[in-house]
């Protein structure tokens, strides 16, 4: 018997399973028999198989997330935050003791106050307030948890999208997705377990580090998927190579690694034949999962998603579909938000493109079930200054202070508004919850003590929430 | 179980392990210690709980703050520590329970027996210097080449297991030469090792491999991770940088078996040897490879501080083997280090300018030796043509003396939101020195007062700047910039009345190059046809003119000025209040990239009087020229002839010769460096390493449980000649730990970032004291050393592992067998390449782009638009050292396999294995055309018949022949492929003509897939 005999009964590689390969192929029990020995040792940091699903500390809420990351700052002032003394204000300079010590970015802290652009109403049962940008999420507030009292440390993007991703703001530290991932390990066995995507106008701040696996194992890295074209980079197989001759080079490469393992008995020969093995199973799965056509009319209707387009409202639905299929941790990177000046016509453009797929997701995976254990959150690296930025009033800076987020499912509590700004919408007066805090509550709801998930490294054990972090307690249903 | 001491420690982590009839406290109390107590218990005073702390003897037997003693030694019932590790009440129990941390029964027994023994505590192995322990004496005589082997053959011995035996031949030259070279051997040098029955053919093929120029390619990788090698800044921007003379100075320093002493002297402080070399200036770009942070709004100052907590955290990995970033915001938790250690070890290297200066190619600098002394030989000459050139020189000097105006100079404020999120910081002089962010567009807006009861002109001076590229005066990769318009206005100076828009009725500049267009990185997609000129055009009120200063690039990066004069003087009672308008329009389209052509460091003044222009004399001969003649150095008395010079009328030939042989004064490249600042920059101790939070004032210096500090300042320079002074106990461990970590898959101490309290123990601690003395007896040579391990008995051994061995050791930590495993990312590359006879092998030069997904470089992937052209000759083949790195988007078929991306120092790299390996590998289009080009030279040079050539195509990638099980799958494989791509309405396709060739394509993808071919066994 060999690895192979799937190809040549016709299967559809999707179908083979990991048990079936561990069944069929001796080389797999032997990995798996390493791994035994080397957990009897003690080195439980470096299990037969990384991405295997782990028990967590406790039953977790969630089992996957998707982070909708609204890079470049999205103001809360004009989306959540409803500052009616902005508008009074409007004008006139901040009090002074209030802009003691502060550092912006662009303006002179002194600059004056600018009231909110937009109108807002509450909505639902919750009541909670929304302005007129986000008419779809409106609908589901009953469903969300808005957070007013988000604060951060960093006011210019990339560090602070790097501490909102990683936990620091120093470059190179494992990101959320990768610890998810190192925590839970991964149910699918053909698609990665954490997904990246970017959809915004350019790439986040940040760039490739926000979903870095920093000194954890390579393998939590996040992929980066496109939503048009190839989904994965070089998972097509190459001009001049068909579906045919790849299946049959894979099967000679397995076939000679396995003939060398035989000879020099290395385990790691195992895992790269399974490797090989998960790379054609992804070259078939993955065009699958991507393919929006297979969905019904209702459902890309509910996102605003048309099939070839790179869209965001596509990127969502995507999402979604990888989330079924087992992926751990979807992020969606939409930079666009960073309105120093045009503040009220590129939100406005910006809720347009985001808003309907952002509610679509909440409204489908509810009602698929899934949002239960599945866990939205939504929001940029910080918010907006309620002083204005630019002659033509109509734009914003930097602004760590106070900023909103929203999450939903997966365990967190539906239809609160949790914590307050003040009444310029410039620091948090109740219910401050910092990017550590936001960390541990998300960790908490996929089943892990924030202080106990940790990585021995130069020395050290190290956390996502380093040496801080509370679990929001009033954001868990 | 004769498990002990490896890996994690004699019972940690097992449970069941027996209690060692003697106890020592670095090998089995220690990690217990270090894992478990020292976080609460131990160096850092404020994470301290009960004042009791547990490392050091003396605090550990005093009485805490309960009273009690935590450890008496030899008396068991009265030690608190013991008490508290076995209580049942969770109040009591250490440690606590919340803190995720317990005890086995293991290491409780540990501890108890410890006790019981008297406690006795030693230092950390790490930090007393190393000695050279004797080699020990073992019971197969025969077995050992060196003495390395003695030290693993005493372990192997007490274990009662035997080591492997030799390798075959093949394979110990395709180990040997992907060791050394990092590329496989080619079939004539198997061929002639094969042959080679002389007995020394192997210790003669490793002095070849060491002599190859590849060698210091090879091993020029691993030092550029741990120097965060990268060609980009990073952050949002990662804007391009220049940087590889510094790449190929570690390579020609490895080339050259440069000491590694003197190695990590020159890349600390090269600068600030006597007379450097340029090589040993472009060496210090080691710490300039900190990522950099120009997105728009961010203070450099703070990013500055970034980058110098990043220079600490790669001192301590790359070259003391400790990690001490721990300490920039408290003090570490378990290894002796304080913050104001840290912060006084930062001192020693926070005296420098972040300089970018030119640097040259040695033909490029051949060529302006030449210039330079072509200059010379003609000045000489007319001075020996015209015998009264001192007195016409002197009457020069008297006249040009008399030729200056009275200035005062304006300090001016600037308004925030004008500059565009670039950031001025007012300097000393009254000159703004710009930097963060760089607008490809913007009008800075500034206001001053000045008190002259009379106006009647402004002067702006263009200044160089260690800080600038190039030194300067602007902030362009030339250190160029260009003033779009210059604009006016006063107000009374009492703030009242409109502001009154200045007229000028003419400028002046010492220099005004003839119109130019711009260079084509400052194209901003308008297509008007933008110049630079005369200073004229600074105030033409033209959007699409500019004065510029650009007058190539031997005289460019110069201090400028230039002097705008008012139509009429403004006189008014009490001065006036200005608004100066610096319009610095001529960058290009896109501000995330290197386009700008902004001011680097400029000044403004004035003047009440009338009729002044800009001085003709550069500012340095002007100060030449203020100096009294017999005090000039010769330097400044060739300045100021140069000057004098081009105002004789009858040596108008002599000057525009002079001027030619400047024009082609060689462009050179750029190199970020760093430059010792002359005014001492003050360190303070950061409040949890903020810069907004200075605690107090900190002196240079060392902490003191490392070697002593040398005599004499500890600038940078002594601070790296204390980083590799014989007595540094880690220094030379942590480099020899490395190397053995690249010839063995793992270190004698498995975590080579940390020698410090938390490191795995080594494996073999002896014979990494051994190494580290020898290495240093033997001159620092890191030649030495690859030959010293490599001619080792235990390098050359068979990597097959028997069942037993394998379960026994699966980590292969004994090293009763040879190593295996996965190449690097880079040479993973570079073996395809070779296989394939692809390869491009110029050594060293600029770094190259090879076929990579266009998107990638592109929003929304990347930030910012990036610049990626496609090599399509020579330079799509170099070796995969060279290939471009850019930090927010690494190179894909590079980082699937573990390469860094340079966001920090990295000594120690990932080995992962997963499908997306297998999809670059199979699927990029590199790897897919070297299969190409492999497919078509086994038929080219492998022989007439297929059993022929694919014997050629196996020994080509895995360096041996095929075995009959192999050939028949092979032959399966061409022959059903052949078949299949000969059938009507197929076709061989795009991979080649004829069916037979990309049947030999499909088998050479095949074997470059093969595991073996993308190992080291």
């Amino acid at each position: 018997m060999n690895c192979q005999d799937h190809w040549h009964r016709g299967r559809d590689p999707r179908a083979i399973n990991r048990r079936w390969f561990l069944e069929q192929c001796g080389v797999g029990l032997g990995s798996l028999a390493l791994g035994e020995i080397l957990r009897e040792q003690g080195h439980a940091s470096s299990p037969a198989d990384p991405l295997a699903p782990r028990a967590t500390h406790h039953a977790p809420k969630a089992k996957r997330v998707l982070f909708l990351f609204m890079a470049g700052a999205p103001s809360h002032l004009e989306l959540f935050d409803h500052k009616p003394q902005l508008t009074r204000f409007n004008g006139t300079p901040p009090p002074a003791e209030l802009i003691k010590d502060y550092r912006a970015a662009f303006i002179k802290p002194s600059a004056k106050l600018l009231g909110p652009k937009f109108r807002f109403a509450r909505h639902g049962q919750s009541g909670a307030e929304v302005s007129e940008l986000l008419p779809h999420l409106a609908r589901v507030v009953d469903d969300v948890a808005i957070v007013k009292g988000m604060t951060t440390d960093a006011f210019n993007h990339a560090p602070a999208q790097i501490l909102m991703s990683t936990g620091s703001q120093i470059f190179g530290r494992p990101s959320l997705g990768a610890w998810t991932c190192y925590g839970m390990g991964s149910e699918s066995r053909d698609l990665p377990a954490f997904v990246v995507f970017s959809t915004g106008k350019k790439g986040p701040s940040g760039g490739g580090s926000n979903w870095g696996n920093g000194f954890l194992p390579s393998v939590y890295q996040g992929v980066q998927f496109r939503s048009s074209g190839d989904p994965v980079l070089y998972l097509s197989n190459p001009p001049g190579i068909d579906g045919e001759l790849q299946h049959d080079s894979l099967e000679a490469v397995n076939t000679l690694n396995r003939i060398h393992q035989s000879v020099i008995n290395d385990p790691e020969i195992a895992t790269r034949i399974r490797s090989f093995e998960m790379a054609y199973r992804m070259q078939a799965s993955a065009p699958e999962a991507m393919d929006l056509s297979r969905e019904p009319a209702h459902v890309r209707a509910l996102y605003g998603a048309k099939p070839g387009e790179s869209s965001f409202a596509n990127t969502c639905l995507l999402a979604r579909r990888l989330l079924e299929r087992g992926v751990r941790f979807v992020q969606i990177f939409h930079e666009s938000w960073d309105q120093h000046g045009n503040l009220t016509h590129d939100i406005k453009e910006n809720c347009r493109d985001t808003d309907q797929a952002c509610a679509a997701l909440v409204t489908d995976l509810k009602q698929r079930g899934m949002l239960e254990d599945t866990l939205i959150v939504w929001g940029g690296e910080f918010g907006r200054t309620p002083m204005v930025e630019g002659g033509g009033d109509d734009g914003r800076d930097h602004h760590p202070n106070a900023f909103t987020m929203w999450l939903a499912g997966g365990g967190v509590k539906a239809g609160v508004t949790f914590g307050e700004s003040d009444d310029l919408g410039f620091q948090v007066v109740r219910d401050r919850v910092h990017i550590h805090d936001l960390h541990a509550t998300i960790l908490h709801l996929l089943g892990f003590d924030h202080t106990r998930l940790t990585y021995r490294f130069q020395g050290r054990d190290f956390r996502l929430t380093d040496v801080s972090g509370e679990v929001v307690r009033g954001l868990i249903a | 179980m004769a498990w002990l001491s490896l890996a994690a420690g004699a019972v940690a982590g097992d449970p069941g392990a027996r209690v060692p009839e003697r106890v020592t406290f670095n090998r089995d109390i220690r990690p217990i210690l270090a894992g478990k107590c020292l976080k609460c218990h131990g160096p850092d005073a404020r994470e301290r709980k009960g004042r009791l702390r547990l490392d050091l003897a003396e605090f550990a037997t005093a009485p805490a703050a309960s009273g009690n003693r935590a450890v008496v030694p030899g008396r068991l019932a009265e030690s608190e520590l013991y008490e508290r590790v076995t209580a049942s009440d969770d109040a009591d129990k250490m440690p606590p329970p919340k803190s995720g941390k317990s005890l086995t029964p293991g290491e409780i027994e540990l501890l108890k027996a410890w006790v019981e023994q008297g406690a006795s505590y030693e230092p950390h192995w790490s930090f007393a210097p190393p000695v050279r322990p004797r080699v020990p004496t073992v019971k197969d005589h025969a077995w050992p080449r060196n003495p390395i082997d003695a030290f693993i053959l005493q372990r192997l011995e007490a274990e009662g297991i035997a080591p492997a035996p030799e390798a075959d031949r093949a394979t110990l030259i395709r180990r040997l030469s992907l060791d050394l070279v990092g590329l496989p051997p080619t079939i004539a040098q198997v061929d002639a090792f094969l042959a080679d029955r002389r007995p020394d053919a192997y210790e003669r093929l490793v002095e070849s491999l060491l002599d190859s120029p590849r060698h210091g390619e090879r091993w020029a990788r691993p030092w550029l991770d741990a120097a965060r090698y990268a060609d980009s800044d990073g952050y949002e921007k990662d804007k391009q940088r220049q940087v590889s003379f510094y790449r190929d100075w570690v390579i020609r320093a490895l080339n050259h078996d440069l000491p590694y002493d003197q190695f990590i002297i020159e890349q600390i402080a090269g600068d600030l040897l006597a007379n450097p070399s340029q090589d040993q200036v472009v060496a210090t770009g080691f710490l300039r490879n900190s990522m950099i942070n120009e997105e728009g709004g961010a203070d450099p100052e703070q990013f500055r501080m970034e980058a110098m907590f990043d220079r600490m955290d790669c001192v301590g990995k790359g070259v003391l083997g400790l990690t001490i970033q721990c300490a920039q915001c408290h003090d570490h938790k378990y290894d002796p280090i304080k913050q104001d250690d840290y912060y006084r070890m930062l001192a020693c290297l926070n005296n420098s300018h972040e300089a970018n200066i030119a640097v040259y190619t040695p033909e490029e600098l051949r060529r302006r030796g030449e210039i330079t002394s072509e200059i010379a030989r003609i000045e000489t000459e007319l001075t020996h043509r015209s015998p009264d050139w001192a007195e016409r020189m002197a009457d020069w000097e008297r006249r040009m003396k008399g030729e200056t105006a009275e200035w005062t100079v304006i300090r001016p404020e600037y308004e925030e939101e004008s500059a565009g999120g670039e950031k001025y910081h007012l300097m000393d002089d009254g000159s703004l020195l710009a930097g963060g962010y760089a607008p490809t567009k913007h009008t800075l807006v500034l206001r001053a007062r000045t008190t002259l009861r009379s106006l009647a002109a402004i002067r702006l001076e263009l200044l160089t700047d260690p800080d600038l590229p190039r030194g300067g005066p602007g902030r362009s990769i030339k250190g160029t910039g260009a003033v779009t318009e210059l604009r006016v206005e006063a107000q009374p100076p009492d703030g009242r009345g409109q502001p009154i828009a200045m007229k000028f009725a003419g400028a002046t500049a010492d220099v005004n190059p003839p119109e130019t267009p711009l260079d084509p990185i400052h194209d901003d997609r308008s297509h008007r046809k933008r110049v630079t000129g005369p200073v004229a055009m600074a105030i033409d009120g033209k959007d699409e003119t500019a004065w510029g200063i650009d007058v190539g690039p031997g005289q460019r990066n110069q201090p400028r000025k230039a002097v705008f004069t008012l139509d009429k003087p403004l006189a008014w009672k009490g001065g006036a209040l200005l608004t100066i308008h610096l319009v610095q329009n001529h960058g290009g389209w896109n501000s995330d990239d290197n386009q700008n052509l902004n001011l680097g460091r400029f000044r403004f003044s004035v003047t009440g009087q009338v009729g002044v222009v800009a001085d003709p004399l550069p500012a340095p001969a002007r100060s030449a020229l203020a100096t009294p003649r017999d005090r000039r150095t010769p330097a400044q008395a060739r300045l100021l002839f140069s000057s004098f010079r081009t105002t004789v009328p009858e040596w108008r030939d002599a000057n525009q010769r002079i001027e030619k042989l400047w024009h082609d004064y060689p462009e050179g490249t750029t190199q970020l460096v760093l430059a010792e600042r002359e005014r001492l920059r003050p360190t303070s101790v950061l409040s949890r390493g903020d810069f907004l939070k200075p605690t107090k004032p900190v002196e240079r210096g060392v902490p003191d449980f490392l070697n002593p500090a040398p005599s004499g300042a500890m600038d940078r320079l002594g601070f790296a000649r204390w980083l590799v002074d014989r007595r540094s106990p880690t220094t030379a461990r942590s480099i020899v730990n490395r190397v053995w970590q690249g010839y063995f898959g793992t270190g004698i101490v498995s975590t080579s970032e940390d020698l410090g309290v938390q490191c795995e123990p080594p494996s073999h601690p002896e014979l990494l004291d051994w190494l580290a003395v020898e290495f240093m007896d033997g001159g620092w040579s890191l030649k030495r050393l690859h030959r010293l391990i490599t001619t080792s008995a235990v390098y050359r051994q068979s990597s097959h592992a028997s069942d037993g061995l394998l379960e026994r050791d699966p980590y292969n930590r004994l090293l009763a067998r040879g190593a295996r495993f996965r190449l690097d990312a880079e040479l993973i590359r570079d073996v395809a390449l070779a296989a394939s006879g692809l390869l491009d092998d110029r050594l060293g030069g600029p770094s190259a782009y090879p076929a990579a997904p266009a998107f990638l470089f592109q929003p929304p992937t990347s930030y910012g638009p990036k610049v990626w052209n496609e090599a399509t000759g020579r330079d799509r083949y170099r070796r995969a050292l060279y290939t471009f790195r850019y930090r927010s988007v690494p190179y894909p078929a590079l980082q699937a396999f573990d390469a860094p991306n340079g966001d920090f120092a990295c000594v120690r790299r990932q080995r992962s294995n997963s499908p997306l390996q297998a999809l670059v590998t199979l699927n990029e289009p590199i790897f897919l055309e070297c299969a190409q080009a492999l497919g078509e030279r086994v038929i080219r040079e492998g022989g007439s018949c297929d059993q022929d050539r694919l014997a050629f195509a196996f020994r080509v990638c895995l360096s041996r022949p095929p075995a009959a099980e192999e050939v028949r799958t092979i032959m399966e494989l061409l022959n059903r492929e052949t078949r299949r791509l000969s059938v009507s309405g197929h076709g061989p396709g795009p991979l080649a003509d004829s069916p037979r060739t990309a049947a030999w394509i499909v088998v050479a993808r095949v074997l470059l897939n093969l595991d073996e071919a993308i190992t080291r066994e």
